[in-house]
């Protein structure tokens, strides 16, 4: 239904979009998340053209959108589009929101678009606010009228761009059930969400942006609950990290230890958790050899509370944990009471250590 | 790190406050290694102001411990503070030294 070729855009030397490259059939139910600024409302918003792009196709029901010839707006009604700050006619009715454009662009009889209007509020729960005027609606029913408006103009898709992230908490739920109702009657449509636990209940599939592209995809469950990419990962279970460079043996001790007290002061981990920190990452550094480029790494898994420690050393590939690499084990002792698991990769001429740290 | 050192009876004791680990453990190294070249075979390490010690620490009480063992003398320990002991008895370091809970106590078995 809809399929993008490499479509990219950009405003002067910022790329937002690099290279989306991605199918989307009838019925579909995508919910797209990620961090701001990668990318999600510029790809919905290219997708109707409310953005030209810089650069690929867009085709929709294999009509190529960037086509001179293209009849561009019979295209943008098929693809209706809700947005955050619901961009409702305040000088008009809600009904009169909603009959525009059926009677000035499809061509309905003003009693025709009137019957189907109402019916369409019906549907989002506001029959009774249909000559109300928006001023004089909550936010929650602000953005079931904006629905019900696109609902009207009869689209074959419909793009939500953060359609409650605009609105009090306690509104939220309403909007998220007339979409979820729409979902259920087979709706196409693309969401841009920050609503995690609806984006996991209501897709058939979910897309991670960053970095411009359509960084990891899949199902909910693939998404949420066992992404593969780095930073999916992060994203899903909000994941704070500590970096820190290496490249001499005479490395500041003290000017690291500062820093990743001061990491665990910030996200709260107690002392006790960052003392096994400290050593934990100082008797990783007494293995190493080759101080030339090492790479430390702290996550801290907010959402679960776990923490991971990663080294990745330069230098020629030997396993410091490995048995009979060190002239004693005690080191290794203090390390394996410091974690839950170890791990080592030799991978791009780099001794990779993972480490999943105790958090008691 | 601070190190005091006081000559008491047959033994010197070596007071250590703070951290000893990868940056300082290089600097009770050298000290006790100097003392022992002017014969000195028996310490008294008091950690009571000691609040971490990593394996770069525990590897030069090992190599005194030894040294002074050969020269005929002994090493022991006092008032480890609770992140010290512990990582004394994961590294098996309790069963190695013989820990009093003061200076004075430890004092009386030189």
């Amino acid at each position: 239904m809809i399929k993008t070729e490499q479509l990219c855009k950009r405003y002067g030397s910022l790329t937002v979009l690099k290279d989306v490259s991605t199918e989307i059939s009838k019925g579909e139910i995508i919910s797209i998340i990620g961090p701001s600024g990668t990318g999600k409302s510029t790809f919905l918003r290219c997708l109707n053209l409310l953005e030209k792009p810089s650069g690929g196709s867009i085709y929709i029901n294999n009509v190529d959108l960037l086509a001179k010839d293209t009849d561009v707006p019979k295209i943008r009604q098929k693809t209706g589009m809700v947005f955050q700050s619901f961009n409702l006619y305040a000088h008009l009715s809600v009904l009169e929101n909603l009959t525009l454009g059926p009677v000035k662009l499809l061509g309905k009889s003003k009693a025709e678009a009137n019957q189907k209007s109402l019916e369409l509020l019906k549907l989002v729960g506001l029959a009774e606010k249909a000559h109300s005027f928006p001023d004089e609606l909550s936010g929650g029913q602000k953005q079931r009228v904006a629905i019900a408006r696109c609902l009207a103009m009869e689209p074959e898709v419909i793009l939500f761009d953060e359609p409650t992230s605009a609105l009090d908490p306690t509104m939220v739920s309403e909007v998220l059930a007339v979409i979820r109702r729409l979902a259920k009657a087979g709706m196409t449509m693309l969401v841009v969400t920050h609503e995690m636990e609806f984006a996991r209940n209501i897709s058939t599939r979910v897309f991670y942006m960053d970095e411009g592209i359509i960084y990891e995809e899949g199902t909910p469950e693939q998404i949420f609950e066992n992404p593969q990419r780095e930073k999916t990962r992060a994203f899903i279970n909000r994941v704070r990290s500590f970096n820190y460079h290496i490249d001499n043996p005479n490395y500041d001790l003290y000017a690291m230890n500062a820093e990743i007290e001061a990491f665990c002061e910030k996200h709260l981990l107690p002392p006790r958790v960052c003392d096994h920190i400290l050593l934990l990452v100082e008797e990783t550094l007494l293995l190493q050899t080759d101080f030339s480029d090492i790479s430390l790494n702290l996550a801290y898994f907010e959402k679960t509370g776990h923490l991971e420690f990663r080294c990745e050393a330069a230098g020629e590939p030997v396993n410091p944990l490995a048995e009979g690499v060190q002239s004693d084990d005690i080191g290794l002792k203090l390390i394996q009471s410091r974690i839950e698991d170890s791990q080592y990769r030799y991978e791009n001429h780099k001794n990779m250590l993972f480490f999943k740290v105790k958090s008691e | 790190m601070d190190i005091n050192e006081m000559k008491k009876d047959k033994a010197t004791v070596i007071t250590i406050e703070g951290r000893l680990d990868s940056s300082t453990s290089g600097i009770l190294e050298k000290k006790l290694l100097s003392l022992m070249d002017t014969g000195e075979k028996n310490f008294l390490l008091d950690f009571s102001g000691m609040d971490y010690i990593s394996s770069a620490g525990l590897r030069v009480l090992l190599m005194v411990a030894k040294k002074s063992k050969t020269a005929k003398g002994k090493v022991l320990l006092s008032a480890l503070t609770d992140n010290v002991k512990e990582v004394f008895d994961i590294a098996g370091f309790t069963d190695i030294f013989t820990i009093f809970a003061t200076a004075e106590e430890a004092l009386k078995d030189f």
